[in-house]
């Protein structure tokens, strides 16, 4: 599902649309190794931890683990399968916790929640935060934290 | 001739510096990234063309971070942070990263460190903003 929705003339998605505590649960998705080593030659991270399988099998992993901002990045693609935040606004703040490792393998999912609405930088925005967990196919917590977005106003 | 094997010098946690920047390389968007970026993460909402993923450019600067002029860090575990998106990246962009060493401390199994880390552009403005906390080994005793 490509889509272009821009921020100005968008599909229909404003600030006064969203309410404090809607919870949008996304769709799963398996994070293979191909995942990996495309973000590893995109990013230029080639940390042992995501790349040396010899080296990690005896690590406390076991194995190679995706990167945490590869995890934190499907998690975005992912939220914004759902949630109208992610899909229509604009990311300003991020909290970000790493809990646990993504293997390959591995089954991920999101679950957020709004639980703050308030003004924006100008008349025109407001500033949404939202609250997400990323979980993995045993339901344990992988990441989780807290975003802003912008979103625009409807029109008066 | 000695069959001695030369350890690659690593920087372990007692090798950081705090308050000393460290500058990365520059390294210029391209289509090329945000569409490998798109299609590794599923986050297609571009804005328009020549617009850059909110997440890409502190994604970029992770690999970037591994070209500083000293050994590369025994990065154990990237704990979280906080981060703040100032001004949105474009392609075309020459972005680079400044990191600094805010604090230390020391931990049963190895270190933490805090890092501070700004993401400027070509004309020197910081689009990208925050502060990283790692886990960092300890240097292994001989």
């Amino acid at each position: 599902m490509l889509s272009l929705p821009s921020v100005n003339g968008h599909d229909g998605v404003f600030f006064e649309d969203l309410k404090v505590g809607q919870e949008f649960t996304s769709p799963g998705r398996t994070v293979t190794e191909a995942d990996i080593v495309i973000f590893a030659g995109l990013s230029g991270d080639y940390n042992v931890l995501h790349t040396d399988a010899e080296h990690m099998k005896s690590s406390i992993f076991g194995e190679r683990i995706a990167h945490g901002l590869l995890g934190l990045g499907i998690q975005q693609g992912l939220a914004s399968r759902g949630e109208p935040a992610a899909a229509h606004g604009l990311l300003s703040g991020l909290k970000w916790k790493f809990k646990g490792p993504i293997k390959i393998g591995d089954t991920v999912h999101v679950i957020s929640r709004i639980t703050a609405k308030k003004d924006g930088p100008d008349a025109g925005r407001g500033l949404v935060t939202v609250e997400r967990q990323l979980l993995n196919q045993r339901g344990e917590v992988v990441q989780e934290g807290e975003t802003e977005h912008l979103m625009e106003r409807r029109k008066p | 001739m000695s069959g001695a094997a030369i350890a690659p010098a690593r920087c372990y946690f007692e090798d950081v510096e705090k308050d000393v920047p460290l500058e990365t390389p520059g390294l210029t968007l391209t289509c090329a990234h945000v569409a490998l970026f798109t299609g590794v993460t599923g986050d297609t909402v571009l804005r328009d063309p020549d617009a850059v993923p909110d997440l890409l450019p502190l994604c970029l600067s992770s690999g970037l971070g591994w070209r500083v002029p000293q050994p590369p860090l025994v990065v154990l575990a990237f704990m979280g942070f906080e981060w703040q998106f100032l001004k949105p990246a474009r392609v075309g962009d020459t972005i680079r990263s400044v990191s600094t060493t805010v604090a230390k401390r020391t931990m049963r199994d190895g270190g933490v460190i805090v890092e501070e880390r700004n993401i400027l552009n070509q004309r020197d403005e910081v689009l990208q903003s925050g502060r990283l906390t790692l886990l960092v080994a300890r240097r292994p005793v001989p």
